[in-house]
């Protein structure tokens, strides 16, 4: 029998090569010290899959209509347990897959991962990331309740104060000059289909490049750590590994190129990453089914009684369209662009080749500044709306 | 090799146009009828109706009075939705404003307590006369097209200005 299954195997290996891409899939040399910060890469991937698998099992039930979205959930909610809880993993691994990205991201700023010759890996990452945060805004506008109607008015009005071309941008969104039929049918679209066809590709570049370089880690894993230290010698260059190349792909600065001690990927990083991953889906689990996802009132566009209240990501912006005078609107969208741009611009700006993030104050400085800027931002908002 | 009149076109470099011209022309057919029908919408012209709002006679001086009315969805939705309507009477002038805050559209109420409606989502204010008095508005309250016969107010889904 075990005989049987090997030759069905070399059989199936000598048609796909199969054997030679698990190989080169599982034993990819990773740098040793801090892997445990390594994994929020995979914790982010396997919540993006938990939303791609919870999602389409949630289109055998939901209809993208408005006089049918909100009953359709309803009715979920009344009379199917196990589909609250597919609804309630949904809901809540998108929350915390918005949480596990802005650390990924926060954790490669911090060490300088962005560094050539990794540009475009954080060029595909603030991407992914932009993406995610479509796709989490038309998701929230999907059950047609109150909560999702008027997130759905305001962040649809939010393009209508870009100068010139502001109504149309509205309108194209709205399919028309109100929140509609062809509203909930555009965000459905672009919810399950267009922002997917373009993120489960860009996914792929993503992980292709990172291939491609190997995982950075962080300057500890690094020569050049010990370069401005005094007497500690700078260890000399690490010998490559034979198995998988990934260091240095491209010359670049010596001291940077390959981490001094590394090991194989599975299974010593795939366990650290599936520790981390595991907890999180549990989590999301224990949150999908103590809390499960809320669903409000059904739209009711008459109200005199309802208070908006934005999702906890929608909060910043919510707040700078408290604090920006009605003189200076557009400002509200003109503070997230440039802060985008800056995002996509930091590997050219940033291009020497330390990576001590102690060594790096004139990146490390404004970054920090920005992210206090987002925090102070959301508390405000948090305190306005829940009296905090 | 033979001798070649540089004006003429190789045979590869016909293939690399003929190769870049079918991508050219399905790239236009599938365009044209995507960003149509992505556009529609905008030119399309709203079902415009009248609709009785009811009897205004009783409506105090002064104090804005909410009533609501059923418009069309709009595209193929025959189910109707709800506005509101906020009526206010003042030194013999009747206005009939809605409850779309002129900044992000939030619904607008009227706060007896402040005598001034108030937009819950980012604080925006406006008088009883529907001027923009705090917070960011930048327009006053919108105001829909109305008639009235006799005591009884009839709106249209549609204001008098652009918001």
């Amino acid at each position: 029998m075990v005989r049987r299954l090997g030759a069905a195997y070399n059989w199936f290996d000598e048609r796909t090569a199969i054997r030679s891409l698990l190989r080169k899939g599982l034993y990819e040399a990773v740098p040793v010290r801090g892997a445990w910060f390594y994994t929020l890469g995979s914790a982010t991937l396997v919540l993006i899959l938990l939303q791609l698998i919870t999602g389409i099992f949630l289109t055998l039930l939901y209809v993208p209509s408005v006089t049918e979205a909100w009953a359709s959930l309803n009715y979920l909610k009344a009379h199917d347990a196990f589909g609250s809880i597919v609804r309630g993993i949904h809901l809540w691994s998108a929350y915390i897959l918005l949480f596990v990205i802005g650390l990924h991201m926060v954790r490669t700023f911090f060490s300088g991962s962005y560094k050539r010759p990794r540009e475009l890996n954080w060029v595909t990452g603030v991407g992914l990331f932009l993406l995610v945060l479509v796709m989490a805004i038309t998701g929230a506008f999907l059950p047609w309740d109150q909560a999702a109607y008027w997130t759905a008015v305001v962040v649809t009005n939010v393009p209508s104060y870009t100068p010139v071309i502001g109504p149309f941008l509205r309108a194209l969104w709205r399919g028309g000059d109100f929140v509609g039929p062809i509203t909930l049918s555009r965000s459905f679209g672009i919810h399950v289909w267009l922002i997917p066809a373009i993120l489960f590709p860009l996914i792929g570049a993503h992980l292709a490049l990172l291939r491609k370089h190997g995982e950075f880690g962080s300057y500890i894993n690094y020569r050049g750590a010990y370069r401005s230290r005094e007497g500690v010698d700078v260890p000399p260059a690490p010998v490559q590994r034979p198995i998988e190349p990934p260091y240095p792909a491209v010359p670049t600065d010596e001291l940077w190129a390959a981490p001094l001690e590394t090991e194989d990927f599975y299974p010593h990083q795939t366990f650290k990453d599936g520790v981390i991953s595991a907890a999180l889906v549990v989590l999301v689990f224990i949150l999908a089914v103590a809390i499960g996802a809320p669903l409000e009132a059904i739209a009711d566009p008459s109200t005199t009684s309802y208070t908006p209240v934005p999702e906890w990501f929608f909060l910043p912006l919510d707040e700078l369209l408290v604090l920006v005078p009605q003189q200076l609107i557009p400002l509200v969208l003109v503070l997230p662009a440039g802060g985008v741009l800056l995002l996509l611009a930091l590997p050219f700006i940033d291009r020497g080749p330390e990576r001590n993030p102690f060594e790096r104050p004139a990146v490390m400085v404004p970054g920090a500044f920005a992210v206090l800027f987002v925090v102070i931002l959301t508390l405000l908002g948090s305190g306005r709306l829940f009296n905090l | 090799m033979a001798h070649r009149d540089p004006r003429r076109l190789s045979r590869r470099q016909f293939a690399v146009l003929g190769t870049q011209l079918a991508g050219a022309v399905v790239a236009v057919l599938l365009g044209i009828p995507i960003v149509g029908f992505l556009i529609s919408p905008l030119f399309r012209r709203e079902q415009v109706v009248w609709r009785e709002v009811g009897d205004i006679a009783r409506v105090p001086d002064a104090e804005p009075t909410k009533f609501d009315v059923s418009f069309p969805q709009q595209a193929w939705t025959q189910v109707d939705i709800k506005a509101a309507v906020y009526v206010v009477k003042r030194n013999g002038n009747t206005r009939v404003f809605s409850n779309v805050c002129s900044h992000m559209q939030c619904p607008v109420r009227w706060e007896t307590t402040l005598g001034q409606f108030l937009c819950p989502c980012h604080g925006g204010l406006y008088d009883m006369d529907g001027t923009n008095v705090g917070g960011p508005p930048p327009k006053p309250l919108p105001q829909f097209v109305h008639r009235i016969d006799g005591t009884t107010l009839f709106v249209q889904n549609r204001f008098t200005e652009e918001i």
